[in-house]
């Protein structure tokens, strides 16, 4: 595997809401290399935004870096704290493609002005020069007739059409790293499934690291080289899109992976996870996942387990994996993702 | 956008239309004490003769196209109780451009400070500039006018030296009555500049400006503000026609001698062809407005005057 681009170590991120601190990120670790598609899953309020959003510094202004860092060439970007530092950073190297695109885009200014502004900023391209560059993302995006399509209004594109835009703003200026949010969450599947190739093929063509957001195991395994599962603000489970799909070891990536209705049987109810996420307004004791979990042992309840290492590309952080933890096997539904393992990866 | 154009147009002319029409035949229906400087004085012979004079007598549709055909000569009717015999549009001729002038300094004065005072307010929502500004804006909207009005119109020229009456002559005299009027419209053009604004600065496109790498104040300058200026330019040529109204309360205040006060007045005398002509006056000049602010903010949205024909894909 090559080199880390950029290195989460051991962050932590704190909301004050109301008067009350929040820990919507408990101490994450987390190597992104070079060239790799790396997808994030988890529940709502796992922290999949706000890691990535710290990544650029466009945390909410009442959220912080409480402790840890976030090296990115050479520097601890978690340290940046003027709007001109992480300038450098944002839309320059790296990008982001957000959820929604009926709402993501000035409606007041035509498509070619707004992948123009980035342009303009990052690389300092006007006129002549920099429409050829619009024409030519606008094409790398499957836009076609950029002449006429870049002096036209986000109102004249379909929701499809759109994402396309948000994406060609994204790669304008060939970015390192590239964070979709749950770029096909708002789309229908028809759509989702094209937006995804497109991806797919740019990411081939600019050489685009990704960091993927995404509650849709379907589009996972489409997308990703590997996997970080995400739960009550950690990272619980972490190796290839093979490990995690086929030997996932955590019993919150087992509950995930169980609630795919593809598993089901017809006839049998749909699995879901029971209870709640903690409150992260508490300091969590123990594993988060402990109260919802059938396979929680007693010192789940009072420490919080350290890594366990299954392989070199595969992390886990439960008690289940200590040499003294007792034998558990993982729920019967799951083998049939072996069964079907071609159609998984098919979906979406 | 032409399409919109003309389409908006003709229903202005049209709604133009029956309003004046309607007006002309609700005055119609008032006494015939209107015409007269004293009623009460002149014998019926001389009445009825001064009636078929200014064709009242005649059928109401030859009375509705002789009122047409002298509007489109520009001719708006003779003033027969305030002023007697005096051309309409002559009384208006002088005191409109008092009002206009003061109205026009008042609202660029309101622009100047209420816009940068609701950008500002937005930008720094909750902090101090918004508190102050909000203090502003209750102070103006609790208060009645008529109290400051009075404190501004004593201290002020106390404070400066100068008049408490308007001067036409000395421009010095136009500030305490300018600032009066304007501080209404500053009130309102910050409190509605900040409310769009800060709506808008909670939509996604700014989030994607902001991951774009666009600067905070480039956020608010390029993209907020102008989102946020829509649904309030449509107003803006309705307030710059209106100045020709002037303002009752500040002009009989500082005794300007505008158009303010005039419409009442003309009404408590009731002199029939004045009230008729100043009521058109101000009616279309509600629907010219209205039409050029829907014209302004179709061209400032490019989605107001959209229309299927070239269609969505």
């Amino acid at each position: 595997m090559s080199e880390p681009i950029l290195q989460v170590k051991d962050l932590n991120i704190k909301f004050s809401l109301r008067g009350r601190v929040l820990h919507a990120i408990r101490g994450v670790s987390l190597d992104i290399h070079q060239g790799e598609s790396l997808a994030i899953v988890g529940e709502s309020g796992s922290g999949k935004s706000v890691l990535t959003k710290s990544f650029m510094g466009l945390l909410d202004a009442n959220g912080w870096v409480d402790s840890g860092s976030i090296i990115f060439e050479g520097k601890d970007v978690a340290n940046y704290k003027t709007e001109k530092e992480w300038l450098s950073i944002r839309g320059r190297k790296i990008a982001m493609v957000l959820q929604d695109p009926m709402t993501s885009l000035n409606p007041l200014k035509n498509i070619g002005k707004q992948i123009g502004e980035a342009l303009f900023l990052h690389q300092g391209l006007k006129g002549a020069q920099a429409q050829e560059r619009i024409r030519e993302i606008l094409l790398d995006v499957g836009i076609e007739d950029p002449q006429r399509r870049m002096k036209q209004y986000p109102h004249q594109f379909s929701g499809g059409m759109r994402q396309r835009v948000v994406i060609a703003i994204a790669i304008a200026c060939q970015p390192q790293i590239l964070i979709c949010d749950e770029p096909t969450t708002a789309l229908d599947v028809t759509i989702q499934a094209q937006i995804l190739q497109l991806i797919r093929n740019l990411i081939k063509k600019y050489n685009l690291t990704t960091i993927y957001i995404t509650h849709d195991l379907g589009v996972v395994a489409n997308i990703a080289d590997r996997i970080a599962v995400m739960y009550a603000g950690d990272i619980v489970e972490i190796g290839t899109c093979d490990e995690i799909f086929y030997a996932p070891k955590h019993p919150y990536t087992w509950a995930l992976l169980s609630s795919l209705p593809q598993l089901g049987r017809k006839g049998e109810e749909l699995f879901a996870i029971k209870g709640t996420p903690p409150n992260l307004f508490n300091e969590v004791a123990g594993d988060a996942f402990a109260p919802r979990n059938p396979f929680a042992l007693n010192i789940d309840f009072k420490e919080r387990p350290p890594y366990f290492d299954v392989s070199p590309t595969h992390r886990v952080r439960s008690w289940l994996l200590d040499e003294r933890a007792p034998k558990v096997e993982p729920p019967e539904s799951l083998k049939r993702i072996d069964a079907q393992g071609g159609s998984l990866y098919e979906f979406g | 956008m032409l399409n919109y154009v003309g389409k908006r147009l003709l229903a202005s002319v049209l709604t133009l239309l029956i309003i004046l029409t309607v007006v002309f035949a609700l005055m119609r229906q008032m006494p015939i004490e209107g015409y007269f400087d004293n009623f009460d004085k002149v014998a019926k012979p001389v009445v009825e003769a001064k009636l078929q004079q200014l064709g009242l007598r005649d059928p109401l549709w030859v009375q509705l196209k002789n009122f047409y055909a002298g509007l489109l000569q520009g001719d708006l009717g003779i003033s027969n109780r305030y002023a007697v015999g005096v051309n309409i549009g002559s009384i208006i001729k002088a005191k409109a451009p008092v009002s206009i002038r003061m109205g026009l300094f008042s609202m660029a004065l309101s622009l100047l400070v209420g816009i940068p005072l609701g950008a500002k307010m937005a930008r720094s929502k909750s902090k101090i500039w918004d508190k102050l500004g909000t203090g502003f804006i209750v102070f103006i909207n609790a208060v009645p006018a008529a109290v400051y009005y009075i404190y501004i119109q004593s201290y002020g020229s106390r404070l400066f030296n100068i008049s408490m009456l308007f001067d036409m002559n000395n421009p010095v005299t136009w500030i305490l009555p300018v600032v009066s009027m304007s501080l209404g419209s500053i009130a309102y053009y910050a409190m509605w500049l900040r409310r769009y604004m800060v709506d808008e600065m909670n939509k996604d496109y700014v989030k994607l400006a902001r991951a774009k790498g666009v600067s905070g104040r480039n956020i608010t300058m390029q993209h907020v503000f102008r989102n946020a200026f829509v649904p309030m330019i449509q107003y803006i040529p309705s307030s710059l026609l209106f100045t020709v109204a002037g303002s009752i309360y500040i002009e009989s205040l500082y005794s300007i001698p505008g158009m303010g006060g005039l419409l009442v007045d003309v009404i408590t005398r009731q002199d029939n062809t004045m009230v008729q002509t100043l009521v058109m006056i101000y009616a279309s000049i509600g629907i010219i407005g209205m039409l050029l602010g829907d014209l302004l903010m179709a061209v400032i949205d490019p989605r107001i005057s959209f229309s299927k024909v070239e269609g969505v894909r």
